[in-house]
């Protein structure tokens, strides 16, 4: 057995610092991943105490071995709050986001620092001193392997530091017969539906509210009664309703606003297809839910997609061309119970609640039993190239 | 010699591999192991392990591989030899161990059941394998200390693959053939890909001397269980103030020679030995014969480019082939064999380099005489301080020292001399980074062996791939690191430094790693008995403070009879392929790339530098249809 997991078995439980923008009470499937990351923490056995410093949450959280505090004043009182954890010993850092690694660098004293990545921050490359501060990161976690390849090619960071930690789902969200009453609010009347979770963020166009209405026309043409319903609020929601206008498909288009987590699941129960076209997702935890929910699920076939669909076994990853056929083909299938079960069965085997907190664990002992790297210096002997203009050898 | 391949889908959210995913990385190796072919999943499908098998010692079925335990649960993929499998053997069977064969492999695997990765220790050879542990679900992935086998992975955050060789990884298709800017710059900075990086952005070598679990939750970061350095400190330190005398320290030497090459003779099949003009190879030679007690087969390559000139071997090798009764074959290598020759060896390149030709052309005559083993005397310069660079990367540190610390002039001055026509003044380009780099350990070695200074690559690669490329690699943080951690660390002679230098990176990345592909292209398992540890650390204590060359004298004075005087004084030659000639000749269609580079194309450019720009531009090393040329 090696020396580092020697050390890691013997560790006393750890005082761990949680260095976050979204804390506990913060919305958003950034706040969701750290939540039941906090909540995975205070569970281990490994941990002694957590202490959360966020940006946003609730504050003054108290728990079992868990506090949280969430700084007011902006980044001002954000550093002022952090400023006062540097008198405490800590003995690992988890830092919530890639710029605030700095900030958890300067607070960690000698303690490993965890960073946590999910999607486009960790994508393309940082500034150069996000790069480097980020190799005096003991482990990095990134949420799907897309994001850690994207990572890996602009950092210098040893690959072996970054590991995957995909989310995990409430055990909740369960499969059930459709909320009637609920369809008929929404005014979904009897036709099919298709659904998408997620923020409508200008920000975020990448998700394909857009591809999906785009392919309403084709598939009502094609003898489909459906509608789109779509739950989630932003603001681009009065773009979107203006591109269904534009379509000819407002009456088929139904936005149903925030949903709270406990109505979360009866709108999942609505869907004949759970379908999130996004080029973009770091994961895309809803794909997660839907199939909680027993819902059949339609994605492209990019990005962090394809980890929260396990390449194509928990559901269907598409090229854009065949968006249209793809939900054509859901939409003319019978309802498979059955398969639906296999499939929860599944998504809960690899991203379940017992898998989560195994693996935090794992990494809570990775984090202890390895130094932290020493960082190493630009060298002379290519300072400046890249600013330098190039010269022909000739 | 063989070859390994393997997937561990280590993630619970991971997808199993594809039933047949490991035998197509396995058969892209299909060259490496002519002898059979094995296959082990586990029963949850989540790990499997391929082997080719190319068969010297206990060539029956009872060494196939891969090879489970009795018990079922522990599983081994092995390529290379263990030269004190003997000892071990007994060792194990003392201890009660009931050996079904007389296979390495199975030694290895008891050896792990008895020691865990503490078998580390014990072994003496040059291996690189792969030990699935069904009891507590884990993988051992590890290389022996000078990385004489290799063994490449690529883990994408669920799953891990790895294998022998790295272009079998990409071929298949499972993995990337992205190009990774650090291994471009490396590759044209040194001549060949330093590892941990290779060609490759999603493929890592597993380092030299390593050694990587793998769990439920993924690869730790490898752990170096030898490192040179390390090694040739404490020898260092064992050596006395002043150095034995002459006579006692010839005697040590030739012991520790005949052990090395005694243990390297292990064998199944016939062993031959490739034979240059050289102190190396000669020498060994006669160790060889002595050892055996037999007429060896030598094989020497002859070039018509280079009939008369000082680097035509066969002369010089034909002598000593006579004087230790080898029976000796030349082989000729015309102008249609040359160009057969570069095709081939170009298809098969694992990753980029510009040698290893005249490995690939001496094992190609060893084979077509039958013979699957053979000695080379790959090494000796590194260990016995043969190459010019024992001299000049100290003395050019002494000069230097009092420049590096003037800050900024190295710069200034490398920026200045850039600026003139060094090459036409007969000078090598590089002399503009003498102050720069010249009064550093790492950076005097990055001029003694560089091609490519890293100034240079932006006009080569492109501003932003140099820039990434660069940045990512870190050349002389990375030839520091072999020298030890720290100050207090690592060796503390000028010998021990660039004894070290040269193994862990010239003899390493370059030679090794070409005659590991080299030679198991041609089915020919290259053993290299001046590449042992057990030997450095006889060597190192009589070599450290005696003067630069008794090595060479000694080693030539080892072998009964010595090696002919002329020979031995004679200047450092060894398997010289006339790659300027080609370049302008055979290899012009080729390898053409660098006539349109104005500064490669002028007279006086060395040709190491022309075929590493062509090889980089020409997109050779690498699956069809991904093409190095010029990025950025």
């Amino acid at each position: 057995m090696m020396a580092t997991q020697d050390l890691a078995a013997s560790a006393d439980p750890a005082r761990v610092l949680a260095v976050l923008s979204d804390g506990l009470g913060a919305g958003g499937g950034i706040a969701r991943y750290g939540t039941d990351l906090l909540r995975a923490l205070q569970a281990s056995e490994r941990v002694a105490s957590t202490r959360v410093v966020a940006r946003h949450g609730a504050d003054g959280v108290r728990g079992r071995r868990l506090s949280q505090r969430v700084a007011a004043g902006g980044r001002a009182g954000f550093a002022l709050a952090l400023g006062a954890e540097r008198g405490r010993r800590y003995d690992a850092v988890v830092c919530g986001h890639l710029n605030l690694l700095p900030a958890a660098l300067a607070v960690s004293r000698d303690a490993p620092v965890w960073l946590l990545t999910y999607g486009i921050e960790a994508w393309r490359p940082r500034r150069r001193w996000a790069a480097r501060a980020l190799e005096r990161v003991a482990l990095v976690t990134a949420i799907s392997r897309d994001t850690r390849r994207r990572l890996l090619q602009w950092s210098a960071i040893a690959p072996e530091r970054v590991r995957v930690l995909p989310p995990t789902v409430s055990p909740d969200l369960t499969p059930g017969p459709a909320d009637s009453r609920l369809a008929a609010a929404l005014g979904l009347g009897r036709r099919r539906v298709l659904l998408t979770v997620g923020r409508l963020d200008p920000a975020e166009r990448y998700k394909g509210h857009d591809r999906v209405i785009g392919a309403l026309p084709a598939l009502v043409a094609a003898g489909h009664d459906c509608a789109y319903l779509v739950v989630g609020e932003g603001g681009d929601r009065a773009r979107l309703e203006a591109v269904a206008r534009a379509a000819g498909v407002a009456e088929r288009v139904v936005f149903a606003g925030h949903v709270d987590d406990g109505r979360l699941a009866d709108h999942y129960r609505l869907a004949d297809v759970f379908v999130m076209p996004s080029t973009g997702e770091g994961f895309g935890i809803v794909f997660l839910e839907a199939v909680a929910c027993g819902c059949r699920v339609v994605g492209l076939d990019a990005a962090g997609a394809r980890d929260a669909l396990r390449d194509g076994a928990l559901g269907a990853l598409v090229a854009g061309d065949d968006l249209v056929p793809t939900l054509a083909a859901v939409l003319t299938a019978p309802p498979d119970p059955e398969t639906a079960r296999r499939r929860r069965d599944a998504m809960l085997a690899a991203f379940g609640p017992a898998v989560f907190a195994a693996e935090v664990d794992a990494m809570l002992d990775r984090l202890r039993g390895e130094a932290a790297p020493s960082p190493t210096r630009p060298e002379p002997a290519h300072r400046g190239v890249g600013i330098r203009r190039p010269e022909p050898m000739s | 010699m063989c070859g390994l391949a393997g997937i561990f889908a280590y993630h619970p959210a991971a997808p199993p591999p594809a039933p047949l995913e490991v035998a197509r990385i396995r058969d892209a190796m299909a060259r490496r192991g002519p002898h059979g072919q094995g296959l082990h999943v586990a029963d949850d499908g989540r790990l499997q392990l391929g082997h080719r098998r190319l068969a010297i010692v206990d060539p029956s079925p009872a060494g196939d591989q891969p090879m489970t335990d009795p018990g079922g649960t522990v599983v081994i993929a092995h390529v290379g030899e263990i030269y004190n499998r003997r000892r071990l053997a007994a060792e194990l069977e003392a201890a009660g161990t009931r050996l079904r064969g007389s296979s390495d492999t199975e030694v290895l695997l008891h050896l792990y059941l008895a020691h865990g990765e503490g078998m580390l220790e014990r072994l003496r050879g040059m291996f690189a394998f792969a030990i699935w542990d069904g009891r507590s679900q884990r993988l051992l992935l590890a290389r022996d200390p000078y990385g004489i086998k290799p063994l490449y992975y690529a883990d994408d955050g669920w799953t891990l693959r790895f294998a022998t060789q790295a272009r079998a990884l990409v071929d298949t298709g499972a993995v990337s053939a992205a190009r990774d800017p650090a291994g471009q710059a490396g590759f044209l900075l040194l001549g060949s890909v330093p590892e941990p990086f290779t060609l490759y952005r999603d493929v890592r070598a597993l380092p030299a001397g390593s050694a990587m679990w793998v769990d439920r939750h993924g690869p730790r970061p490898p752990r170096t269980w030898s490192r040179l350095a390390d090694a040739v400190a404490e020898a260092e330190a064992l050596a006395a103030s002043a150095p034995p005398p002459a006579e006692e320290a010839r005697a040590r030497m030739r012991e520790a020679l005949l052990d090395s090459v005694r243990h390297h003779l292990e064998s199944d099949r016939p062993v031959g030995v490739f034979l240059s003009a050289g102190v190396d190879s000669g020498a060994l030679l006669g160790l060889a014969t002595e050892v055996a007690g037999h007429s060896l087969d030598a094989f020497t390559v002859r070039f018509p480019e280079l009939a008369g000139a000082p680097e035509d071997e066969t002369a010089g090798a034909a002598r000593t082939a006579a004087r230790y009764g080898a029976r000796h074959h030349v082989v000729e290598i015309g102008a249609s064999q040359a160009g057969r020759a570069l095709d081939q060896a170009l298809a098969a390149m694992d990753q980029p380099t510009i040698d290893g030709l005249n490995t690939w052309l001496v094992a190609d005559a060893a084979r077509d005489h039958g013979l699957h083993v053979a000695l080379s005397g790959t090494g000796g310069d590194e260990l016995l301080g043969g190459y010019p660079a024992f001299r000049s990367v100290p003395a050019r540190r002494r000069w230097l020292a009092l420049a590096a610390l003037i800050p900024g002039l190295g710069v200034t001055a490398r920026e200045l001399l850039r600026r003139l026509p060094l090459q036409r003044l007969g000078v090598s380009p590089k002399a503009a980074g003498l102050a720069e780099l010249g009064g550093d350990w790492a950076g005097g070695w990055l001029l003694a062996r560089g091609l490519f200074m890293p100034w240079e690559l932006p006009a080569l690669l492109g501003r932003e791939a140099a820039r990434e490329g660069l940045d990512r690699l870190r050349p002389l943080t990375l030839v520091r690191s072999v020298l030890g951690a720290g100050p207090d660390g690592g060796p503390r002679t000028d010998f021990g430094r660039v004894a070290v230098l040269e193994s862990s990176l010239y003899l390493r990345h370059q030679l090794l790693r070409d005659a590991d592909w080299a030679g198991m292209d041609r089915g020919v398992e290259v053993r290299v008995p001046l590449v042992d540890p057990v030997l450095l650390r006889a060597v190192v204590p009589l070599l450290a403070r005696a003067p630069l060359g008794s090595g060479k004298r000694w080693l030539a004075a080892a072998a009964r009879p010595a090696l002919e005087p002329a020979l031995a004084a004679a200047p450092k030659t060894g398997f010289t392929v006339p790659m300027a000639a080609w370049l302008a000749g055979v290899a012009r269609d080729r390898l053409g790339a660098w006539r349109s580079m104005p500064e490669l194309a002028r007279p006086g450019c060395h040709w190491a530098r022309r075929l590493a720009w062509a090889i980089h531009a020409e997109g050779l090393a690498a699956p069809p249809g991904v093409a190095l040329g010029r990025a950025g």
